[in-house]
């Protein structure tokens, strides 16, 4: 076990961990917060997307130990973002999300799209979500969704 | 209909979205119970072999179980009245023997999934490796192994459907079009893998099994017979699911599994799929092979097709349907909606050493399109005109509906040639034709090829008795309850996952009741609250569910319209429901004051009328065969013809699926199954060594489609409510995937006219490409 101290959506957490425990099934397992999905736990779908110190990272790729001392968003966070409050009014407003098990990674990823200034086009917005697979949608609706969202706020 | 915005017809937002905005969705993994044991699976990683012997190392006692040890698990094993079907058992555990790599041979259990999968690692297991069958088409008659051992050859089934003389239209063409297909073995692979929490409730005498699943229902009927248990004491819960598209509509072994541990154990166990293990374990689809010929007249007229059809089945089937649906509906679909007046199609279902075969949006249909649709095609090109022309001139035609085609399918109407013009125009053909000609700076060739067929849904009793099947998915169910307050709560036996059926059944609840759809609560999913139903597949759920809300709902209203005229002191026929009120001429009264009178104050009903407001209701379609929903697709693609890369620029959708409930839902349905079909059409395959190992194992090397390949799809309706079914409307939840693989092959296929290659296999990765343009112009350097 190995102690560790993380900041997550705000508050600092002490938690003893096996060094190969992922910051996944950390925050899903032991904190509870399930809004972080696991659909590959290989790097690739993007479903458990989290920002660690204010970058997207792939939770299921990295250890929870290599995360000490570190500030972790997750989807229950974000509480007065104005980014993600407009992205998610515009998802439900343009259906961009059936099953929802996409959704928390692809508004934590698309959130970072518009901050850095790269949500201007569909193919910006398109070429900038290469890394989160929806299975259910056909992304239409979720180009439009984060576009529309981008609009709302121009300078994230 | 309704026209106040929220009832049948009304694009209404969609109430199962904030929960997952907020990542408050409660999928299987989610679930958290105190004292939860992990379990990870011991699985075959041999093909087929004979399992001489298990040992277990001392620190896995009682935490590892064999078959040995659950001697309550009886086999899985599917019935089938069909003549001739061959029904392998299939133990959940291995017992003597494997027969696909994955198959599960132990369960072990640990405080995580890693000590879980560690234990699994420190089994033991002695092997003798038997010889795969790995090869379908040439191994199905029989080879030096069959794949069960006591049979005389591999074959689950094998039938000719047949009708007119096929011989007479070979006898009678001017134009001959033979070809060979192939659709490659895939994944459905939702999003979500699947997943089960299972535990035991001694107050209630019952096993509680959380499954991510589409059909909980049957599930808990095959749960009972293979556990030998009363259906009383299961309980069987699907709650969010990440997805399901037809893999999830079948019973499990890990299912079974987890449900036998639960009565063994004193705390509840879980399962949790991880990508690998579904890659390799949970339903495979498609897979394939086809040779076919097209007799046609002089002007591309059809007037027969002969086919011969060989689906790789895998090793096992699943319960219920077993492996015998997928070449089935093949055969019935590969007619398309053409008024062809003879065909033969001779279809094998064939046991390999291969994950099972399970159903995946469209069930057969994509590659019947994808063969008929290419074969329209080719007959265009050897008559010389272009491919609609050729497409239109063999569509069933309005004035001939109801029309019957020689495969059997009974379309029930619409207007299948003006889906093709709409989606023409939908794509701006004469504007791409002008930049084909032109050609691409680049090198890159454009193509555009289309795709018309009718989708078969909301199939009820008479077609899966035709089928022979065991279990006859016929009907839907519906429990409407309005409390003491005037909220409502609708019960369906369906299950939603992702479809938006929460929302959607709350409007049809809404334009009978009168009321707010943000007033009703919609419960699925879960075989405690619901009354039974079969779950959603076969593009079913909105036509049948749909229908047993309406019905119930009208029951209810009934019953309102009857206490309401009595405490507004008049006749009934003079009420009316509406606005969540009951008017008559002097007054009205809210649904809520005649809720309490039903429950709180039932001295103010009227004589003879029983407390509560609750209803069921069943409902099955006036015909038993099925709607028939309808489309075109059309695709533009540019292809490299250096590297073979396929980049699809436009991509439409024409489509009549009757009367829409949520016209916005419909056209979510309409783009996920169409990005789907994409997949199918260009990047996902499993393939098989010789030996029977499967070559991909990852999101890596099993391709998903992504955001930044795909085209925004453009979608056109036309409207021709069915007679059939409440509104009018058809089911269309599969159609999207069916098409795409037949459109862009098409679209490929005319993009390298000029170089005469086509590609007649799926998907259409670069490698295929390249092979054809090869094999082309090798073709023409020896003409």
């Amino acid at each position: 076990m190995t102690a560790v101290r993380l900041n997550i959506n705000g508050k600092v957490i002490a938690d003893d961990v096996p060094p190969r425990l992922s910051l996944a099934d950390f925050l899903r397992e032991r904190r509870n917060l399930t809004g972080t999905h696991l659909g590959c736990e290989h790097g690739v779908c993007g479903a458990c997307t989290v920002l660690v110190d204010g970058e997207p990272a792939r939770s299921c790729l990295m250890l929870a130990v290599a995360c000490d001392e570190r500030d972790v968003a997750t989807i229950e966070g974000f509480a007065a973002d104005r980014v993600i409050e407009a992205l998610r009014r515009n998802f439900h407003q343009h259906h961009a999300l059936q099953c929802g098990f996409c959704t928390p990674g692809m508004l934590v990823t698309a959130r970072d799209l518009i901050l850095r200034g790269k949500a201007s086009s569909e193919r910006e917005i398109r070429e900038g979500l290469a890394g989160n697979i929806c299975r259910c949608t056909g992304y239409t609706n979720i180009v439009t969704a984060i576009a529309e969202a981008a609009k709302e706020t121009p300078h994230g | 209909m309704a026209d106040e915005g929220y009832g049948v017809g009304a694009s209404l937002l969609r109430r199962e979205d904030d929960r997952h905005l907020h990542g408050r969705g409660q999928f299987v993994s989610d679930i958290k119970l105190p004292g939860t044991m992990d379990v990870a699976f011991l699985r075959s990683p041999h093909a087929h072999a004979r399992i001489r012997s298990i040992s277990v190392p001392p620190e896995g006692r009682g935490r590892v179980f064999t078959a040995a040890d659950l001697p309550r698990v009886k086999p899985i094993r599917v019935t089938s009245h069909s003549t001739g079907a061959k029904s392998p058992p299939w133990p959940p555990l291995a017992t003597d023997k494997v027969r696909y790599v994955g198959e599960a041979i132990a369960a072990c259990i640990a405080p995580s999934r890693g000590e879980a999968e560690d234990l699994a690692n420190a089994v033991s297991v002695e092997f003798e490796v038997l010889e795969a069958v790995v090869d379908a088409a040439r191994d199905m008659r029989g080879s030096r192994h069959t794949v069960h051992e006591h049979w005389a050859d591999n074959l689950y089934i094998e039938h000719v459907l047949q009708g007119g003389d096929i011989d007479a239209a070979a006898r009678a063409a001017e134009i001959v079009v033979t070809r060979e297909f192939r659709m490659q073995r895939q994944s459905g692979a939702p999003l979500e893998c699947r997943g089960v929490l299972a535990y035991r409730d001694h107050r209630l005498d019952e096993v509680v099994l959380y499954a991510s699943t589409q059909t909980p229902h049957t599930v808990r009927v095959a749960l009972a017979e293979i556990l030998d248990l009363e259906e009383r004491c299961i309980r069987v819960v699907a709650p969010d699911v990440g997805g399901g598209f037809g893999p999830k509509a079948r019973l499990y072994p890990e299912e079974i599994i987890l449900a036998a541990l639960a009565l063994e154990l004193d705390h509840p166990v879980r399962w949790i799929e991880d990508r690998s293990e579904h890659l390799l374990t949970a339903a495979h689809t498609r897979d394939h092979h086809y040779k076919v010929t097209a007799y046609a007249d002089g002007r591309g007229g059809i007037l027969g097709v002969d086919a011969e059809i060989v689906v790789d089945a895998g090793a096992y089937g699943l319960w219920p349907q077993g492996p015998y649906h997928e070449a089935g509906m093949v055969a019935r679909a590969l007619p398309g909606p053409y008024t062809i007046p003879n065909y033969r199609a001779k279809h094998y279902t064939v046991a390999t050493n291969k994950t099972p075969l399970g159903p995946y949006r469209g069930v057969g249909r994509p590659g019947a399109c994808f063969v008929i649709e290419r074969l329209i095609d080719e007959v265009a090109r050897a008559v010389g005109r272009e491919p609609n022309e050729v497409r239109v001139m063999n569509l069933a035609r309005p004035e001939q509906m109801p029309f019957t085609t020689i495969g059997g399918m009974r379309l029930d109407g619409g207007n299948y040639a003006e889906s093709v013009r709409l989606c023409a125009e939908l794509l701006n053909i004469p504007a791409i034709r002008v930049r084909q000609q032109r050609g691409e700076p680049d090198g890159r060739m454009i193509g555009i090829g289309f795709a018309t067929f009718a989708e078969q849904t909301a199939h009820g009793a008479a077609e899966f008795a035709a089928r022979g099947a065991s279990i006859i998915p016929g009907f839907e169910s519906c429990t409407a309850r309005i409390l003491t307050d005037g909220s409502i709560v609708l019960m369906v036996g369906i299950q939603s996952h992702g479809q938006g059926l929460e929302t959607a059944l709350s409007q049809v609840a809404a334009e009978e009741l009168g009321i707010n759809p943000a007033r009703i609560s919609v419960r699925h999913g879960d075989t405690e609250s619901t009354a039974f139903g079969f779950g959603t597949f076969a593009s079913r759920s909105m036509v049948m569910s749909g229908g047993a809300v309406a019905r119930a709902s009208r029951m209810l209203r009934d019953k309102l319209c009857r206490i309401g005229a009595h405490l507004l002191q008049c006749d009934i026929a003079e009420v009316r429901c509406a606005d969540g009120v009951v008017s008559g001429p002097q007054g009205s009264v809210s649904i809520g004051e005649i809720a309490k009178v039903a429950h709180l104050r039932m001295d103010g009903l009227p004589p003879g009328v029983d407390p509560l407001l609750d209803a069921t209701a069943t409902y099955e379609p006036a015909i038993g065969t099925g709607v028939y929903s309808y489309a075109t697709h059309g695709a533009v693609v540019a292809v490299d013809p250096e590297t073979g890369f396929v980049e699809l620029i436009d991509f439409a959708v024409a489509e009549d699926c009757g009367t829409m409930v949520n016209p916005m839902l419909v056209e979510g349905q309409i783009r996920g199954g169409v990005v789907q079909g994409i997949g199918t059409a260009l990047y996902e395959e499993i393939p098989y060594d010789e030996t029977g190992q499967p070559l991909v194992g990852t999101l890596a090397d099993y391709l998903m489609p992504g955001a930044a390949e795909m085209p925004a799809i453009k979608i056109g309706h036309l409207h021709t409510p069915t007679p059939h079914t409440e509104y009018g409307m058809k089911g269309m939840g599969e159609g999207g995937a069916v098409a795409p693989p037949a459109a862009i092959a098409n679209a490929v296929r005319d993009a390298l006219a000029a170089i005469g290659a086509e590609i007649n296999e799926t998907p259409i990765s670069p490698r295929r490409v390249l092979a054809a343009i090869k094999r082309a112009r090798e073709a023409a350097a020896k003409a």
